[in-house]
């Protein structure tokens, strides 16, 4: 039992003196094993979101349930990979990955083969004794998929992981988190800045609004993804094909408010100030 | 194009610059520009080095003199590195901790450490009590409010980190929040030890049966410049040592920022 529930949530934060909604009303869910990937502009709340699935955020009204059960606090059943990567400074490579192994109270020795495995299954090999800061952003962002890992959580929260690499490394990570699903897969909540990232790696993708942070809408592409068999092929193939670029498309669209402005560059940032009720909205794309 | 390969070795500049003071020392005295009574030349030094050694003054041999000032100021040393740490850490952790100690702190923190002798005297008499208390006192409070800026200094993104990846508040504490400080608390032992062998010297100078401090004040007491010279050169570098053995322990525990 590893699904998230969002139920009616609002959060709202004082700001010096104000109270400032961040969310309002989600209703939200990702079953046990799903991919869900939700993509919204800076500002909308997505990493207020993850982090009370998390435990690390509370709402301010409505519930989270993961696995059935109210979230009252974090835990290793609940593994964040952070988009700065937050590894520990002061450990090794081989201790950051088995930080979480020993927190949960697994001995020096299981622990050992364990964080050995992913060192090779990241390509870190040889990199066991190195610090973080000897190596470069894509390693690092390895050492903190692999920390997460090492607890295999049933779920997995991933905040923006792969935002601050270089395109390169990014589109080898995602393949990365394509194969490890593949070979286990987990319930991922995934959020990202990127539509074609969210589209390449989700069962679903959740659009979200901004100001106060609402769901707009909610994209199925599972059926999709299995019978092409995306998950199958290379990133690049998989981009050219026409059911992948018309659902970023229509995401695209979504984002942008259903207008007929001219589409960005794949990254989802500082759309236009323009915001309209979400019901407007809906009445408009149903024209 | 030409161009010149000059390459200074690190420790060059360093050695030259000691070298000359020690150069513009020994001509200012041999050639009597400051005379005798001011400043004592190297023959004068070396005698009262042997003095110090062989008979010994104001009550001991040099290596008792040094051996009761540096007990000292490792006791006072250490009773402020284990309870300014962990009451830094704790202030820095625990906002109920801190609104109860910042206050009394910010209120005893003014006072100079000197300024406790007379008080320390009266509490625990001319012994070394009194000594150990006012350098606790001395080095209490870079001790503790370093740590405590450390602690505050620890990314709490690393906190929730660690605490996604199950970690208990003890593993908070003992795998991120002192590791995170310890740079900090380390600049803190630092100034601690600086402060320790100032307090001592100057506890040592109102009042003491041996040490390094009372040589000095002998010393003065019989206008005896060479004196003088030798046990604040024994200060100094009894100082300098312990500055580079805390340097070392650093290196040693803080491994990830070595390159
Ligand atoms: N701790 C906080 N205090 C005050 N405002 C916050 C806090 N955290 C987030 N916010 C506000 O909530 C909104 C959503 O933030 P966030 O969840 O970080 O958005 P996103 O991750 O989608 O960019 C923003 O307007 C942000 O300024
Ligand atoms: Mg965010």
């Amino acid at each position: 039992m590893s699904s998230i529930r969002f139920e009616r949530i609002s959060r709202t934060f004082r700001v010096g003196g104000q109270l400032v909604p961040a969310l309002a009303d989600i209703d939200l869910h990702v079953d046990e094993r799903e991919f869900v990937a939700i993509v919204g502009p800076s500002g909308c709340g997505k990493t207020t979101l993850l982090r009370m699935a998390a435990g690390l955020d509370h709402p301010t009204s409505g519930r989270v349930l993961v696995g059935g059960r109210p979230v009252t606090g974090p835990g290793p059943d609940r593994a964040v990979v952070f988009q700065q990567f937050a590894l520990f400074p002061w450990k090794t490579i081989r201790d950051n990955i088995g930080f979480g192994l020993k927190c949960t109270g697994v001995s020096r020795a299981q622990r050992e083969p364990i964080v050995e495995r992913y060192l090779k299954v990241m390509g870190l090999d040889g990199h066991g004794d190195a610090y973080p800061h000897q190596l470069s952003g894509g390693m690092q962002q390895r050492v903190a998929l692999a920390r997460s890992y090492a607890l295999e959580p049933e779920v997995l929260l991933m905040d923006e992981p792969f935002g601050a690499l270089d395109a390169q490394t990014r589109i080898d990570m995602q393949e990365e988190l394509i194969r490890l699903s593949r070979v286990h897969p987990r319930t991922v909540l995934f959020i990202t800045h990127s539509v074609d990232e969210a589209v390449y790696l989700a069962d679903r993708v959740v659009a979200m609004d901004r100001r106060p942070g609402r769901v707009r809408e909610i994209m199925d592409i599972a059926q999709i993804r299995r019978s092409e068999k995306w998950g199958e092929l290379p990133v690049e193939e998989v981009m050219d094909l026409e059911s992948f670029n018309h659902l970023r498309t229509r995401i695209w669209r979504l984002l942008r408010r259903g207008d007929g402005e001219a589409s960005g560059h794949g990254v989802v940032d500082n759309p236009p100030l323009r915001t309209q009720p979400a019901q407007k909205t809906k009445l408009r794309r149903a024209q | 194009m030409l161009r010149q390969e000059t390459r200074v070795p690190v420790w060059l500049p360093g050695t030259l610059s000691v070298a000359s003071c020690i150069g513009l020392w020994v001509v200012a005295t041999t050639f009597e520009f400051v005379g005798p009574a001011r400043l004592p030349g190297p023959k004068d030094l070396w005698e009262s080095f042997e003095q110090l050694m062989d008979p010994g003054y104001a009550g001991g041999t040099l290596p008792q003199q040094v051996w009761f000032s540096v007990r000292l100021v490792l006791a006072g040393f250490a009773v402020a590195i284990v309870t300014g740490v962990p009451l830094g850490i704790l202030m820095g952790m625990s906002r109920r901790a801190e609104a109860l100690i910042n206050p009394a702190f910010l209120v005893i923190r003014p006072i100079p450490p000197l300024a406790w002798i007379p008080l320390a005297i009266l509490w625990f008499g001319l012994g070394n009590g009194a000594k150990i208390f006012v350098i606790w006192f001395g080095a209490f409070v870079p001790a503790l409010i370093n740590t405590y800026t450390g602690v505050r200094s620890v990314d709490p993104g690393l906190i929730a980190a660690a605490r996604v990846h199950g970690a208990r508040p003890w593993h908070v504490l003992f795998e991120v929040v002192v590791p995170g400080a310890l740079p900090l608390i380390f600049t803190g032992l630092r100034l601690a030890l600086q402060a320790s062998w100032t307090a001592l010297v100057a506890a040592e100078l109102v009042g003491a049966f041996y040490g390094l401090g009372r040589v000095l004040m002998t010393a003065a007491r019989d206008i005896y410049p060479g004196m003088i010279a030798a046990a604040m050169i024994c200060v100094a570098l009894l100082g300098a040592s312990m500055t580079y053995l805390l340097g070392l322990a650093e290196a040693k525990a803080t491994p990830w920022r070595n390159r």
